[in-house]
C-alpha cells in the first residue's frame, strides 16, 4: 500500500535513508528518458482503455502530477488515440470502494453499492480495459464488472508495459 | 428515515467524541462544519446504512457517539478523502472515521480485516510463511528463464546494496503468481538495480485500515529497518 | 498649492461618485482610471438588484456628468508612480500611458475598428466576444475615444505593416507616435476606489469551469444577459446556440472556502445577484423555464432585498439548501448530484450552471499599496478605519472589502466628507466656472433660424441624404442659414456654430444630430458661448430615430429627416428666453437626531465650516450606541459615542437643541423654516435626518418565553451582562440563542442584517468568559456578510453549533418545567431537546413610528415597513427624492454603527455640495399656472410627485393654485392633468406642440 508508507513515514516520524519513490513516477521517466521502450502498435484492434486513478495515490498522495503519469504511460503504451479519460478524474476521481479494508470487512452488497458511480463512469467510457494500478481498485473493478455486467477488463499497469515493451 | 425520539441535549450531556476531535485532533476542523452537503453528495458511501459524512459530523456534534461507534457505515466508508478534497472547511472526516475504527474494541471490528493486520504484524498480510514466498519467487523465476530472450531474468532477494528495494503485494506470491514476471521484466529491461528481501517483504498493509497507528506503524517501521539493513536507495512497492 | 484639488483613483462606481461629491462641493479632482473608459464592473452589468434597474441606464448619466464637469481632470490610461508629502500636500507623479488616438480629434465614428484586421478577445465581455486591436471599451463609454492595445495592434509591432486606421480616420485622430507622458500633480488628499476582480473558478475542477461546456462565472452570464453583451441580450448557449431552459446557479464559489479557494470571507453580493440573474433569466427566455440556486445561507440582509427573495420565491426560482460536490458532464447538459431537502441523494440534469464568483481585491492592489505606503488586510484588501487607510489617503467601495453598489456609494460620498473636512479651508480654491458672455436681448427681434445638420460620420450620412435635408431646411421660413457638418460635437464644428450664430446674427438655433439624451447640455451650451439665451434650442434626432431605423430605405428616412426637421423648425421660432433660475442658499444645516449618526453627520458639516443645528427628542446625546456593548475600531461603541457627543457639545459651530421635536417645516432646498416644539425657529439650507430605530420587543408567536422566564433575554439585555461582566455569566452551562426573532416573518418581512453578526460577537465574548459553557444557536440563515464572516468562523471554532430551522417548524420553548427548547434538525431529520440555563432571543431592529411623521413634514417618503426611502435604492442611497434632505442611520435601515457612521459622513457630503454654493441651478422650464384660469379643483396637487403645487389665496382671484418653482421639475405632469388649461410649462405650451404635430405632417407653422 503505497500511502500506508508515504504517510506513515510522515505521521511517525520514522528516521530513514531512502528515498520513497511511486513505481508510476519511474515508469514515466523511464519512458520519457528512453530507458523503457515501448511502442502501442500491439494494439491493432483498438482495445480502448480507460484509468483508475486510485485515491490513496493520487488524492491522498502525489496528486494531479501522478496522475498525469499515469495518463502518459498509458498513452504510451496503448496509443493516444485509444485512451478514454474518466470524468472526474484524477484527484477528483471517484472512489471505488475497494479501500479503507472493504474488501476483507465483509458486506459484499454495501461494498457493491458503494461503487456504482464507479462501475458507471467506467462503463459509459466504453473502454475493454481499465487500467488499475492499486490493489484494491483492481479486486475491486474485477468484483465490480462481474456484479455488474460489465464489459470493461481491469488489468494492472505492468501488463499493458510488457505488451508494449520493445527491446 | 422514520421520526426517531427526540435527542436529548442537556449540560450534563458530554460528548466523548466530539472532545477527542475538538482537543486531540482539532486540525480535523470538526467544529467548522457549515452543513452545506458538498461532502454528502459527493461522497459513493452516502444513503448506506442511512448515513453520510454530513449526518456523520452532525451525530458526533450532538454526543450520538454509540450510534456512531455500532455503526457498520464507519468501516463501508473507504477513507477515501473526497469528502474533504472539496469541503469548504477543509474537514477531515477520513481522519475521524480512522479514530473511531480505533475506538471500537478489536472483536467487533470486522474479523477478516482485523487478521489481515494481526498476520502482517507476524509475517505478512495473508500468513504464508516467508520461506515460501522465497521459494515462489525462485519457482517462477524459473519458468519464466524459460522465454527466449529472457534467459537472464533476475529477480533478486536480500541483495545487499542494490538501488532499489522492491516490495510486493502478498496477493501476487499467493494467488496469481504469475503476475510477478511482467514488473520483473519491465525492470530487467530498464536495467535498474533492485532486490526484494525475504522478510517484511508485503506491500499490503490492512493495519493502515483498523484505526490503531501503533500497528500500522510497528509495520512500518519493521519495513524500514529491512531496507535500511540492505542499503537500498529508493523504496519502491508496485503502486 | 493642491490643497484644494483632490486625487481619486479608479473610475469605476465607487470614484466617479467620490468624485462628483467632491466635483460639487468645490474641490477640483483628479480622476485616475487605469483603463480607456471609466464605468468599472457596473457598466459590465445588465440589470441591478433590487429594483432591476438597467444597471448602464442608471451609470451612465453620472460618467456623462463626469466627462462634462469643469472641475474634474479625467486621466484615463494612467497610473500612479510616486506619492511623497502628507495630508494637504501631497506630489503624485503620474503615467499617462499612450491611446495612440488624439483624444481631442477622435469622433468615435468607429470607422477605424471597422477596418482594423486584428480581432482580440474583448475583455469587456470576459472573452465570450471579440474586438479589435482598435476599440472602445463599450458603446457609452466615457470618454467616447477609440484607442488602440498595444498589445495587439500590428503596426506598433511592426510599423508599417497595417496602418488601416489611420487611412480611414476622417479626423485624423490615429497617433502611431503617441508616447507615454509623466505628469505630477498636487493635490490635498486621495481616495482610493481600486475595486475589485472576480474569483478565477478554474482551479475548482470540481465545478468544472473551462473543462465542462455550459458552465460559466456569474460575471460572464451577467454580459450574456446584457444588451450589449455578446449575444445582443439573447440567451442562449454560446456553444450550441440553444436555450437553456433549466440553469442552476451555484454560491460560494471564492467564497467562505479555506481549503482550495482560500478565500474565507463572504463576497456579500453573490446571493442577490444570483436571485436577480435568475429572475431576469425568466425574463429573457420565452417558454418554459427553470431556475434553481444551490446555497449554503440565503444572505438577502440588505434593503428590499428579503422582499427581493420572496417575490423570487414566488415567481418560481427554486432554492436549494445543499451544495454540489462536482458538476458532471450529461447528455446534452450538465448533471448535478446533491442531497435534497428531505436527505435524499438526487440526481438532476441542467442546460447550465452558473458559477456565482466572489470578489477579489484587484490584481493591482498590491503595487498600488506598495506605491502608497497604504496597507493591506490579511485578505488582500486595503485597510480602512471610518475609510481612512492613512492620514490623508482614504478608501472607499470594494477596494477595502466585499460590499454591493449602495453601500459602495454611501462609502463613496463618505470619503468625499472625509476629504472636505481635512481640506474645508480650502474650498473653493481650485475650482473653476464657465464663464458666458451676456446673453443677447433677441426679444424685439424677428426669428432668425440656423440649422446645422449632423452627417454622424457615416451614422446619419450612410442613409439620410444630408445634402437634401440642408437644402430643404435652407427653403423654409425665418431659417437664414443651414449648413452641415461631419461631426457636430467636435470642438471645431463646435467653434464654427459660435462664429456663425454672431456672424448671422442667429436668434434660433436647430440641430439635426443625435440624442438630446447625451448631446443637449453640449449643445445649449454653445449656444450660451455665443451669447444666446439656451432655451432657443431643438434638437432633431435624426439618428437614433431615423437613420438608425430604417437604414434600408434611404429615400423615405431622407424624407423623415425632413418631416423631423421641420418639427424642430416650427417649434423653436415659437421659443422664448428663459432665465436660467437660481436658489439663494441658506448655507446652514439642519440635523434631526442625536444619535450616532446624527453626531457624526453634524460634526462633519460642522467641521467643513458649516453653521449646524442638531435636535435631539431626549435629553441626552448618543441614542441607540449608549446600550451596545460591542466595538468599533478598537473602541467600546459606548466610548466612542461619548467621544463624539463631548465633541458635537462642545463645538462652537454646532447649536445642540435637546428635549425638542419638530413641530412645522416650510420651504424647501436652500431656504427651509423649521419650527421646534419650543417654539423656536431654524433656518437652513439642507437638513440630515437620523431618528433611529427601536429593538424589536419579543411578543406573540415570537415570545418564545421571553416575560413568562427569567432565563429568556434579548441580546440587548445579553449587551448589560457582558457589559457589567455579571457572575451570572461564569456560571452558565448550557446557552441556547434563537435568530430571527422579529424579522423575516409576516409583520417585519425584512433582515435586521445585524443580529447574526452581534450574536457571534456574544458567542465569543461568552466563551471568553466560560470557556465550558456550551453554545446552541437556531438560525434560518446565518448572515455574517463580508468579513464579518470570520467572526462566524471564529464562533464555530470555539464550539458554538449551529442548527437551521424553518420558518414552518419554529423552534419551541417550554418553561413550565424548566426551560426547554426543542428544534427539529434538518439533517438528521429528528427533535433536539435542549435544556438550556439561558436562552437568547437574537430580536431585530423596528422602524420607529415618529419617522413616517416626520418624514411627512419634509414631503419625504417612508417604505411600507416605515424606514426612510431614498431617492434610489441603488445610486442614491442617502438622498431623499426632496432635494436639499438626506438621510443617515437607523431610520434607513438596520445596520452597523460602522455603517452608520459611513453613512453620516455620505449625508454630509451629500449635504454639502448644497451647501458649497451660494446659489443653486434650479429647473428653469417650470409649470406655471395662469390664476384668471384656475378653479382650485387641486388635481395639480394630487398629481405632483414632487409636491410643488399647492392651493392659496392669491388677491385678487381668490384660492387657487400655485407652483413652487423650486419644487417644480418641469415633468408637465400638472399641465397634462389640468381641465381649464391653466397650467403650462414654459415653452412647452400648446402651440408649440402643435406647431411640431404640424410639422410631423409636412406643414408649416408660421
Amino acid at each position: 500500500m503505497f500511502y500506508a508508507v508515504l504517510e506513515g513515514l510522515r505521521r511517525f516520524k520514522i528516521p530513514h535513508s531512502f528515498k520513497f519513490v511511486s513505481i508510476i513516477t519511474l515508469y514515466a521517466r523511464w519512458i520519457r528518458e528512453g530507458r523503457l521502450k515501448v511502442d502501442p502498435s500491439w494494439n491493432k484492434e483498438g482495445l480502448k482503455v480507460t484509468v483508475q486513478d486510485p485515491c490513496k495515490l493520487v488524492r491522498q498522495g502525489l496528486g494531479d502530477q501522478v496522475a498525469e503519469d499515469l495518463r502518459f504511460v498509458i498513452k504510451a503504451v496503448v496509443g493516444e488515440e485509444n485512451f478514454v479519460d474518466v470524468y472526474p478524474n484524477m484527484s477528483n476521481n471517484y472512489c471505488c470502494g475497494g479501500g479503507g479494508g472493504s474488501i476483507q470487512a465483509g458486506f459484499r452488497e454495501k461494498r457493491m453499492r458503494f461503487g456504482r458511480y464507479k462501475f458507471e463512469q467506467v462503463a459509459k467510457t466504453g473502454a475493454d480495459i481499465v487500467v488499475t494500478p492499486c490493489h484494491n481498485c483492481h479486486t475491486q473493478l474485477i468484483d465490480l464488472g462481474t456484479y455488474y455486467k460489465g464489459k470493461f477488463k481491469a488489468v494492472h499497469l505492468w501488463n499493458l508495459i510488457t505488451k508494449a515493451l520493445v527491446r | 428515515m422514520a421520526e426517531m425520539a427526540p435527542l436529548l441535549i442537556t449540560p450534563e450531556t458530554r460528548p466523548k467524541l466530539r472532545e477527542i476531535f475538538e482537543k486531540e485532533l482539532s486540525f480535523v476542523n470538526l467544529d467548522l462544519c457549515l452543513t452545506c452537503g458538498m461532502c454528502a453528495s459527493g461522497c459513493p458511501a452516502s444513503g448506506i446504512d442511512g448515513l453520510d459524512p454530513r449526518k456523520f459530523l452532525r451525530l458526533i456534534m450532538f454526543g450520538a457517539d454509540e450510534k456512531i461507534l455500532s455503526s457498520q457505515w464507519i468501516w463501508v466508508c473507504t477513507l477515501c478523502d473526497r469528502c474533504r478534497y472539496v469541503c469548504p472547511m477543509n474537514i477531515n472526516i477520513a481522519r475521524m472515521v480512522y479514530r473511531i475504527r480505533g475506538m471500537v474494541p478489536k472483536e467487533k471490528r470486522p474479523p477478516n480485516l482485523q487478521r489481515s493486520c494481526e498476520l502482517q504484524k507476524k509475517t505478512n498480510s495473508t500468513g504464508i510463511p516467508n520461506e515460501d514466498f522465497v521459494w515462489v519467487v525462485n519457482d517462477v523465476l524459473e519458468e519464466a528463464r524459460q522465454e527466449p530472450g529472457w534467459e537472464d531474468l533476475k529477480a533478486p532477494i536480500d541483495k545487499k546494496g542494490a538501488e532499489y528495494y522492491l516490495n510486493q503485494n502478498a496477493k501476487e506470491p499467493t494467488v496469481e503468481p504469475e503476475e510477478m514476471v511482467h514488473l520483473w521484466k519491465i525492470l530487467h529491461v530498464v536495467g535498474i538495480d533492485w532486490t526484494y528481501s525475504s522478510k517484511w517483504w508485503d506491500g499490503a498493509n490492512y493495519c493502515l485500515f483498523t484505526g490503531d497507528p501503533e500497528d500500522w506503524e510497528y509495520t512500518l517501521r519493521k519495513q524500514v529497518e529491512t531496507i535500511e539493513e540492505l542499503g537500498c536507495k529508493y523504496y519502491i512497492n508496485t503502486e | 498649492m493642491g490643497a484644494g484639488s483632490v486625487l481619486v483613483v479608479g473610475g469605476g462606481i465607487a470614484g466617479v461618485q467620490a468624485a462628483l461629491d467632491l466635483a460639487a462641493g468645490g474641490f477640483y479632482v483628479h480622476l485616475l482610471e487605469r483603463g480607456p473608459a471609466i464605468g468599472g464592473v457596473m457598466a459590465q452589468l445588465d440589470k441591478t438588484f433590487p429594483t432591476n434597474d438597467c444597471s448602464m441606464c442608471i451609470l451612465s448619466p453620472k460618467l456623462v456628468e463626469v466627462g462634462r464637469d469643469l472641475n474634474i481632470n479625467l486621466l484615463t490610461l494612467s497610473e500612479i508612480l510616486e506619492v511623497s508629502g502628507e495630508p494637504g500636500n501631497f506630489k503624485v507623479r503620474i503615467r499617462k500611458n499612450p491611446r495612440y488616438v488624439d483624444e481631442s480629434k477622435c469622433i468615435a465614428c468607429g470607422q477605424c475598428a471597422e477596418k482594423c484586421p486584428k480581432k482580440v478577445p474583448n475583455e469587456f465581455d470576459r472573452g465570450l466576444s471579440q474586438r479589435k486591436a482598435i476599440y472602445l471599451l463599450y458603446p457609452q463609454a466615457v470618454p467616447l475615444k477609440y484607442a488602440i492595445d498595444p498589445r495587439h495592434c500590428i503596426w506598433l509591432k511592426k510599423p508599417g505593416r497595417c496602418g488601416f486606421c489611420a487611412k480611414v480616420c476622417p479626423a485624423g485622430a490615429i497617433n502611431f507616435e503617441d508616447q507615454p507622458q509623466e505628469l505630477e500633480l498636487e493635490v490635498g488628499a486621495i481616495i482610493l476606489a481600486p475595486g475589485f476582480e472576480t474569483y478565477d473558478p478554474t482551479p475548482l475542477e470540481n465545478f468544472g469551469y473551462r473543462r465542462l461546456p455550459y458552465v460559466m462565472t456569474a460575471h460572464e452570464f451577467e454580459r450574456l444577459l446584457s444588451a450589449s453583451g455578446p449575444t445582443r441580450g439573447e440567451l442562449i448557449r454560446l456553444s450550441d446556440g440553444r436555450i437553456p431552459r433549466k440553469i442552476a446557479w451555484i454560491q460560494c464559489v471564492g467564497s467562505r472556502d479555506i481549503n482550495r479557494a482560500k478565500v474565507p470571507y463572504c463576497s456579500s453580493v453573490c446571493c442577490m445577484y444570483a436571485l436577480k440573474q435568475a429572475l431576469i433569466a425568466k425574463e429573457h427566455i420565452k417558454g418554459p423555464f427553470e431556475a434553481a440556486i444551490f446555497y449554503m445561507d440565503m444572505r438577502t440582509m440588505g434593503k428590499g432585498f428579503e422582499a427581493y427573495l420572496e417575490r423570487a420565491r414566488r415567481e418560481g426560482v427554486r432554492l436549494l439548501r445543499s451544495r454540489v460536490h462536482t458538476i458532471l458532464p450529461a447528455e446534452e447538459g450538465l448533471l448535478l448530484h446533491y442531497v435534497d431537502e428531505k436527505g435524499n441523494l438526487k440526481d438532476e440534469s441542467f442546460d447550465m450552471v452558473v458559477l456565482s464568483v466572489g470578489l477579489k481585491p484587484h490584481p493591482t492592489l498590491p503595487s498600488l499599496s506598495q506605491v502608497l505606503s497604504a496597507p493591506q488586510d490579511e485578505f488582500g484588501f486595503l485597510e480602512t478605519r471610518l475609510l481612512e487607510n492613512r492620514p490623508g489617503v482614504f478608501v472607499c467601495g470594494v477596494g477595502a472589502g466585499p460590499k454591493d453598489i449602495p453601500e459602495t456609494v454611501v462609502e463613496a460620498s463618505a470619503a468625499a466628507a472625509r476629504v472636505e473636512n481635512l481640506l474645508a479651508e480650502a474650498r473653493h480654491t481650485e475650482t473653476r466656472e464657465k464663464t458666458y458672455p451676456p446673453e443677447r436681448f433677441v426679444f424685439p427681434e424677428a426669428p432668425r433660424i440656423g440649422v446645422f445638420i449632423c452627417h454622424c460620420g457615416i451614422n446619419i450620412a450612410s442613409v439620410v441624404d444630408v445634402e437634401a435635408v440642408t437644402t430643404f431646411a435652407r427653403e423654409l421660413p425665418d431659417v437664414v442659414y443651414a449648413g452641415h457638418n461631419l461631426f457636430t460635437c467636435a470642438q471645431d464644428t463646435i467653434n464654427r456654430i459660435v462664429a456663425t450664430i454672431k456672424e448671422r446674427q442667429l436668434n434660433r438655433v436647430v440641430i439635426a444630430a443625435c440624442t438630446p439624451r447625451t448631446h443637449e447640455p453640449l449643445f445649449q451650451e454653445t449656444l450660451r458661448a455665443a451669447g444666446l439665451n439656451p432655451f432657443l434650442f431643438e434638437m432633431a434626432n435624426i439618428r437614433d430615430q431615423d437613420s438608425w431605423v430604417h437604414p434600408d430605405d434611404p429615400e423615405r428616412a431622407t424624407q423623415k429627416a425632413k418631416e423631423l426637421v421641420l418639427m424642430a423648425v416650427n417649434r423653436v421660432r415659437l421659443k422664448r428666453p428663459v432665465p436660467l433660475a437660481t436658489i439663494k442658499v441658506r448655507r446652514a444645516a439642519l440635523v434631526v437626531g442625536g444619535g450616532l449618526s446624527g453626531m457624526q453627520a453634524a460634526l462633519s458639516l460642522a467641521n467643513q465650516g458649516f453653521e449646524v443645528a442638531l435636535v435631539e427628542k431626549s435629553q441626552e446625546l448618543g441614542g441607540f450606541a449608549r446600550r451596545l456593548f460591542r466595538e468599533v475600531y478598537g473602541k467600546p461603541l459606548k466610548v466612542l459615542a461619548e467621544e463624539l457627543a463631548a465633541k458635537v457639545a462642545s463645538h462652537p459651530r454646532i447649536d445642540v437643541r435637546l428635549g425638542v421635536t419638530i413641530s412645522n417645516v416650510e420651504g424647501s432646498v436652500g431656504n427651509f423654516r423649521t419650527t421646534l416644539s419650543d417654539g423656536n425657529v431654524i433656518e437652513h439650507g439642507v437638513v440630515i435626518i437620523a431618528t433611529g430605530a427601536r429593538p424589536y420587543l419579543p411578543q406573540g408567536r415570537f415570545a418564545f418565553g421571553y416575560g413568562e422566564d427569567k432565563r429568556v433575554k434579548t441580546l440587548l439585555e445579553i449587551d448589560e451582562l457582558l457589559e457589567r461582566k455579571d457572575p451570572l455569566l461564569k456560571e452558565l452551562r448550557q446557552a441556547v440563542f434563537i435568530q430571527c426573532v422579529g424579522s423575516r416573518n409576516e409583520e417585519h418581512p425584512y433582515c435586521s442584517r445585524v443580529c447574526c453578526t452581534h450574536t457571534m460577537e456574544q458567542i465569543i465574548k461568552l466563551k471568553e468568559i466560560n470557556p465550558e459553557l456550551e453554545i446552541f444557536v437556531l438560525y434560518r440563515d446565518i448572515r455574517t456578510f463580508g468579513k464579518k464572516e470570520i467572526l462566524y468562523q471564529k464562533a464555530r471554532e470555539l464550539g458554538a453549533v449551529f442548527i437551521r430551522y424553518t420558518p414552518e417548524r419554529m423552534p419551541q420553548v417550554e418553561t413550565k418545567e424548566g426551560l426547554k427548547v426543542l428544534v427539529f434538525d434538518e439533517i438528521l431529520k429528528r427533535d433536539l431537546v435542549f435544556e438550556p440555563n439561558l436562552l437568547i432571543l437574537a430580536n431585530g431592529i423596528v422602524p420607529d413610528a415618529a419617522s413616517r411623521e416626520l418624514a411627512q413634514f419634509y414631503k419625504c417618503a417612508t417604505t411600507s415597513e416605515g424606514f426612510m426611502l431614498e431617492a434610489h435604492l441603488k445610486l442614491r442611497p442617502v438622498d431623499f427624492a426632496t432635494e436639499g434632505v438626506f438621510m443617515a442611520g437607523l431610520c434607513h435601515y438596520p445596520k452597523f454603527a460602522e455603517e452608520s457612521l459611513s453613512q453620516a459622513l455620505a449625508a454630509a457630503a451629500r449635504a454639502a455640495t448644497v451647501l458649497a454654493k451660494e446659489d443653486l441651478p434650479a429647473e428653469s422650464l417650470v409649470a406655471q399656472v395662469d390664476p384668471r384660469r384656475c378653479t382650485a379643483c387641486g388635481q395639480c396637487v394630487a398629481l405632483c410627485p414632487y409636491h410643488a403645487p399647492s392651493l392659496e389665496e392669491v388677491r385678487p382671484f381668490g384660492l387657487v393654485s400655485v407652483i413652487n418653482p423650486s419644487l417644480c421639475k418641469g415633468c408637465g405632469n400638472c399641465a397634462a392633468a389640468c381641465r381649464c388649461g391653466a397650467i403650462q410649462v414654459k415653452n412647452l405650451e400648446e402651440e408649440p406642440v402643435l406647431a411640431a404635430v404640424e410639422g410631423s405632417f409636412g406643414r408649416i407653422w408660421y
